[in-house]
Formats: structure tokens, C-alpha cells, sequence
């Protein structure tokens, strides 16, 4: 877990990097002799790349028992639940937000969770038909119409 | 000094049939979001703060999300008992006897000390509250600029140091925390800032979408990597009154957990999960029988049950009264008062005198509630035990992803969402805290917007920080904290 923990600390420097760089280049540290908008930011870059920088030099040298990180393929679920989410946000505008909400959960349940055609799809349309009383109805939220509906 | 006058327009408040519905609601969702294991109070309120701006009133969807809040803390203790597993973190200990007292066949006696601990400890730390919040308001009304700089820069370290397992990584979070916040508009200059050139970023990241991000998405990938299949234990519960024996012997620890609870819960960062360590670890060194514990003692069960409750009423009060949240669930209220137009602070129970109050017999009412629900319905609340995560998963998915669109009608911000979704299942693989993030970045807005008015007064002076006697002690408590850790923590590394 060690060169994780490196690498964390490693991309919380690269951030505390750009923070800094903004700070003094496109905001301004000093306004008129006050602190200017890029006065904290730049304490605070500053601060962040002094913690990053401890946690690496705490992390240096290899792990006493190595863990993976990801067993067994643990990353495998996440990542597929993601692109799920990615696609459902992608067709959101274009199919509709309650198309997309069955289409979502029917996926879901069908890919992710092994179940059967019929309890996928039968729990999407009923969670579709949530969504639609909950949210358009009840809360009168404006989703995008789509295509279907 | 107690203000009835107060305390009963509260009540008028809070007794009208629409709060008293949303409390019950309230207290029956916590109580849910407690007893199923990987989704907490603050996911919750995060998945309900869209909901809540539809509410019109700022007390109704304060009840709301107060009633989750401490519903949670008597819901944690089910799983802790019948499974071995808390339902919510505060519950960790409890799992420690209560799952003991389960397999010796006296689940019921530990549900129900449990619930009566939890009853006894809440109205304490009602009681406190009203009784400490009116005064520490009225002294909070003195606090200028530099107070409030002194108070969000302890408020912070406290939160870092005492609720997460490594104060360095805790740290880096809560920096990180201050800098999203400071994305978008600089309230002072009008600046943009780190916008990078995305039109959609020049308006802040909504606080909605960070933590419906980091607490939800992260949430449901961080639990999709496993598949925790746990059975509810085969034992009939019978009988959740406890006996006059199992009332003597666990009394005494009701009454100090709850006070110890009550004092902890004020500290931002101390909170529900500290106090109930620090009571069972106080259980133990005073009872007459201390090899019991970790076999079924009950006084295990009720000291850190009771603690972890009234540390839930009273972290209400530097919400409340200095308007610093002091861990992610009450961040989360925080950010809903101020969705709904009410700034938490001293001038709170001066211009919204009806929120404060009313919020206040809430609790009062929604302890009740608890009781009632956790105490004969406990058989209830075990079964919901049995509905498969694969179902609940895409649901609480759902909930974030249409919940996050309701708030600004954005697309952009259901992208945001996944991004710190992502960031927050990978913070927690890493063992980095995300309460010090939520905190910080809920705080951020009020640390630079004090410090730049104080240096605005002391003309780019950094004395005024020290010379004005609040902001000097409340700055000195904090260097000398953590002064006081870095000594622990070297001391610790040369035993070692």
C-alpha cells in the first residue's frame, strides 16, 4: 500500500503545484497593499505541498506485507458501475430522464448483479415510475423530455 | 438561565401536524439509515438535501434531517447486536458486548438498555443544549472577524485530529476541502478562480453535488468491491424490556455516558464516535466487574449507547450557536439552513428565534419517537436486514444522480458529482478521512472571508489575531494542541 500512498501524496503535490502556479500568476496574492483573491489559495498550496511532501517521505522503502490493492479483480464493479453512470448522463438529454433512469437500473441490476431479464427490467420501470411521481410530480422538477419521454 | 418563553413557542412549532410528520419520518428513516450497514446519517442528509429545498420551511427540513441525524445513532445499535457489524460508526463499540449479550441468548435485554440508554442520554443533551445554546449565542455575538478566523482555524484542527486515524492525512484533506471551496467566485473581489476556462466552474461547486459525490457515489463504489453477505442471527428476540437487575447494573453507565457524550459532542471533530470509545473505556475502569467486558457486559452496551446520543444533541450547539459544524452530518445541516436562507450562528436565535427553537422541541419529540420505534418495533427494524444490497445499490444510485440534476437543472454538475465520486472511493481505498474535506470546505467561505475583513481592520497587521483576547486564547488552544499531539506523537515513535 506504500507506493499507493506515495502516489496520493504524489498527485496532492502536483495540485498543491497548480494551486501555487494560479495563485501567482492569474489571480493576485496582494490587492492595493489587502490580501488579494490569490492570498489563501497560495497559503494554503503551499501548506498542501509541505502535508503531500510528509506523506511521501512517510510512505518511502517498501511494504512490510504487501496487500494488493485491488484483490481479485475488485476494481472490476466499480469501473462497470461507472461507465454506466457515464452512459446514463450521456444519454440523459437525448433519451430523457425517465428512459434513462429504467434504462440505468435495468442495467444495473442485469449486468452488475447477475439478476434475471424480467426482475431487471420489472424493477426498472418501477423505479422509473418513482422517479417520474417523486420528482416530476410531486417536486415539479423541468427534466429534458427526450425522445421516449 | 432556561427560556420557557422560548421552549414553548417551540414547541407550538414543532407540535404543528406537518413537523410532527416529518419527524416521525425523520427519526424512521435514521433509524433505518442505522440499522443498514454502509449508508450513514451524512449520505443520507446529502441524498435528501435536494428533496429538502422543495420543503418551503427551514424548520420542517431541519426536523427532517435532525431526526435522521440522531434516529441513526439509536438505529446502529441493531446490527451492532444481532450482527456483529455497526450499522453506523458510532456503534462500533457496542458491537464489542452487545453481540456477546446476542449469542448468550439476551439480545432483547441489550436492544433494550440500548434504546432506554439512547432515550435518557438524548434528553440530556436536549436539556443541555437548551439551557447552554441561548447564553453561548448571546457571548458569540461579541466575536468580530478574528474570533470567527480563530474559531474555523480550531474548529478545523480539532475535527482533523480527533476524528480521524492519521492527523496528517486528515490535514491534507481539510486543506483540500478549503481549496474547492475556494473555486468560482471570490465573494470579496469578484475574481474568478480555478475555472481553468470551464464556464460551468466560474459559479462555485455546489456543496449538494461535492457531497452527494464524495458520500454517495463513493459510498456505493467503494461497497460494490465486496459483496458483504451477512445473515441476521438465528435468535428470537424476546423480551427487549430489560429486568430491574440489568437497569441497576447499567444506570450509573447511562448517566455518564451521557455526560460524557453531552461534553465530547460540543468538541467539533469529537462527536458520536469518540464519545462512545471514551465511555466504554470509563465502563470498564469503574465497573466491579471489568472481566466481564468483552463477554456481555451490559454496562458495554449502555455507557457508549448512551454517549454516542447525547454527543448527536450536542453538536448541535456550536452549530447552532457559532454556526461551525463540527463532522460531516452536521456539515450537511449546515448547508441545508443555508440553502434554505437562515445563516447558523449567534444571530441565528435572534432572527429565526421559531428555527432555533422549534429544531430544539423537535428533538425533544423525536426522542420519543425513537423510543417507541426502536424499543417494541426493534423486530421490525432486524428485518430490513434482509433486503439484498444488489436492489438498495442502484436505488441510493438513482437518488444522487436525479437528486444532484433537481438542485441547479445541470448536467455539468451530475459530471462533478461522479468525478468526487470517484475521488471519495478512492480516498477511502487510501484511508484518507473525507470529514475534514466536507468540513473544510463548508468553513473555507468563512475562514477567508474573515481573515481578509481582519486584515482589512488591522491594515495587513497579522497582531490583531493575537492582541484581540478571544482570538488570542481560542489561536492559542489550537497551536498548543497541536504542539501537544506532534509531543505525543514523537514521544510514541521513541518507545516504539
Amino acid at each position: 500500500m506504500k507506493s499507493w500512498q506515495r502516489m496520493a501524496g504524489l498527485a496532492l503535490l502536483i495540485v498543491s503545484g497548480v494551486v501555487i502556479q494560479q495563485s501567482i500568476w492569474v489571480l493576485r496574492l496582494l490587492d492595493a497593499g489587502q490580501p488579494g483573491s490569490g492570498f489563501m489559495p497560495f497559503g494554503l498550496g503551499v501548506i498542501l505541498a509541505v502535508l503531500s511532501l510528509l506523506i511521501i517521505f512517510k510512505n518511502l522503502g517498501p511494504d512490510e506485507k504487501p496487500v494488493p490493492f485491488w484483490p481479485s479483480r475488485a476494481w472490476l464493479r466499480p469501473l462497470i458501475a461507472l461507465i454506466i453512470m457515464g452512459a446514463y448522463v450521456v444519454a440523459f438529454d437525448d433519451l430523457g430522464a425517465v428512459t434513462s433512469v429504467v434504462i440505468l437500473v435495468s442495467s444495473w441490476l442485469f449486468v452488475l448483479e447477475k439478476k434475471s431479464v424480467v426482475i431487471a427490467l420489472g424493477t426498472g420501470l418501477a423505479t422509473g415510475l418513482v422517479v417520474y411521481v417523486v420528482f416530476e410530480v410531486l417536486l415539479m422538477t423541468p427534466f429534458p423530455r427526450g425522445i421516449l419521454f | 438561565m432556561f427560556d420557557f418563553a422560548g421552549l414553548l413557542s417551540g414547541f407550538q412549532v414543532a407540535l404543528s401536524p406537518v413537523n410532527l410528520l416529518w419527524c416521525f419520518i425523520g427519526c424512521a428513516l435514521g433509524t433505518a439509515v442505522g440499522v443498514l450497514p454502509g449508508l450513514g446519517p451524512a449520505a443520507t442528509i446529502a441524498l435528501l438535501l435536494p428533496i429538502s429545498m422543495k420543503m418551503g420551511s427551514p424548520v420542517t427540513a431541519i426536523i427532517l434531517m435532525s431526526g435522521i441525524f440522531y434516529g441513526a445513532m439509536y438505529g446502529g445499535s441493531t446490527t451492532s447486536i444481532l450482527l456483529n457489524m455497526p450499522g453506523e460508526a458510532a456503534s462500533v463499540v457496542t458491537c464489542i458486548d452487545g453481540y456477546q449479550m446476542a449469542k448468550k441468548g439476551r439480545a432483547g435485554a441489550a436492544l433494550g438498555v440500548a434504546a432506554i440508554g439512547s432515550f435518557i442520554a438524548g434528553t440530556v443533551g436536549v436539556i443541555g443544549l437548551t439551557m447552554m445554546a441561548p447564553p453561548l449565542a448571546e457571548f458569540a455575538l461579541s466575536f468580530g472577524p478574528p474570533e470567527y478566523f480563530s474559531l474555523t482555524v480550531l474548529g478545523l484542527l480539532l475535527a482533523t485530529y480527533l476524528a480521524g486515524a492519521s492527523p496528517l492525512k486528515g490535514l491534507a484533506m481539510a486543506i483540500l476541502g478549503l481549496i474547492l471551496g475556494s473555486v468560482g467566485l471570490d465573494p470579496l473581489s469578484g475574481a474568478v478562480r480555478f475555472d481553468f476556462g470551464i464556464p460551468d466552474l466560474q459559479s462555485n461547486i455546489d456543496f449538494v453535488t461535492l457531497a452527494m459525490g464524495l458520500f454517495g457515489v463513493g459510498e456505493i463504489l467503494y461497497t460494490l468491491e465486496g459483496s458483504e453477505a451477512a445473515s441476521i442471527l438465528t435468535t428470537t428476540i424476546k423480551n427487549v424490556f430489560p429486568t430491574m437487575a440489568d437497569l441497576a447494573r447499567s444506570g450509573w453507565a447511562m448517566v455518564r455516558g451521557s455526560f460524557i457524550g453531552f461534553g465530547v459532542g460540543i468538541l467539533p471533530g469529537g462527536g458520536a464516535v469518540l464519545s462512545s470509545l471514551i465511555s466504554y473505556a470509563i465502563e470498564r475502569k469503574c465497573s466491579k466487574h471489568p472481566e466481564e467486558f468483552g463477554h456481555g457486559a451490559i454496562e458495554g452496551v449502555a455507557g457508549p449507547e448512551a454517549a454516542n446520543n447525547s454527543a448527536a444533541s450536542s453538536s448541535f450547539i456550536p452549530l447552532l450557536t457559532l454556526g461551525i459544524p463540527g463532522n460531516a452530518s452536521t456539515a450537511m445541516i449546515f448547508a441545508a439552513l443555508l440553502i434554505q436562507g437562515v445563516t447558523p450562528g449567534p444571530f441565528l436565535l435572534k432572527e429565526h428565534p421559531q428555527v432555533f427553537w422549534g429544531v430544539v422541541a423537535a428533538m425533544y419529540l423525536g426522542n420519543v419517537m425513537l423510543l417507541i420505534l426502536n424499543l417494541p418495533l426493534v423486530g421490525m427494524w432486524a428485518q430490513l436486514l434482509k433486503v439484498p444490497y444488489a436492489f438498495m445499490a442502484p436505488m441510493i444510485m438513482i437518488l444522487t444522480l436525479v437528486g444532484v440534476y433537481s438542485v441547479n437543472n445541470s448536467v455539468f454538475d451530475i459530471w462533478v458529482m461522479l468525478v468526487m465520486g470517484v475521488f471519495g472511493y478512492m480516498a477511502r481505498k487510501l484511508k484518507f478521512d473525507l470529514g475534514p474535506l466536507l468540513l473544510a470546505f463548508v468553513l473555507g467561505p468563512i475562514m477567508e472571508r474573515s481573515l481578509r475583513q481582519a486584515l482589512l481592520m488591522s491594515h495587513g497587521s497579522f497582531n490583531i489575531f493575537v492582541t484581540r483576547p478571544i482570538s488570542g486564547v481560542l489561536l492559542g488552544i489550537a497551536v498548543l494542541f497541536v504542539l501537544g499531539n506532534l509531543w505525543a506523537a514523537r514521544r510514541g515513535a521513541k518507545q516504539a
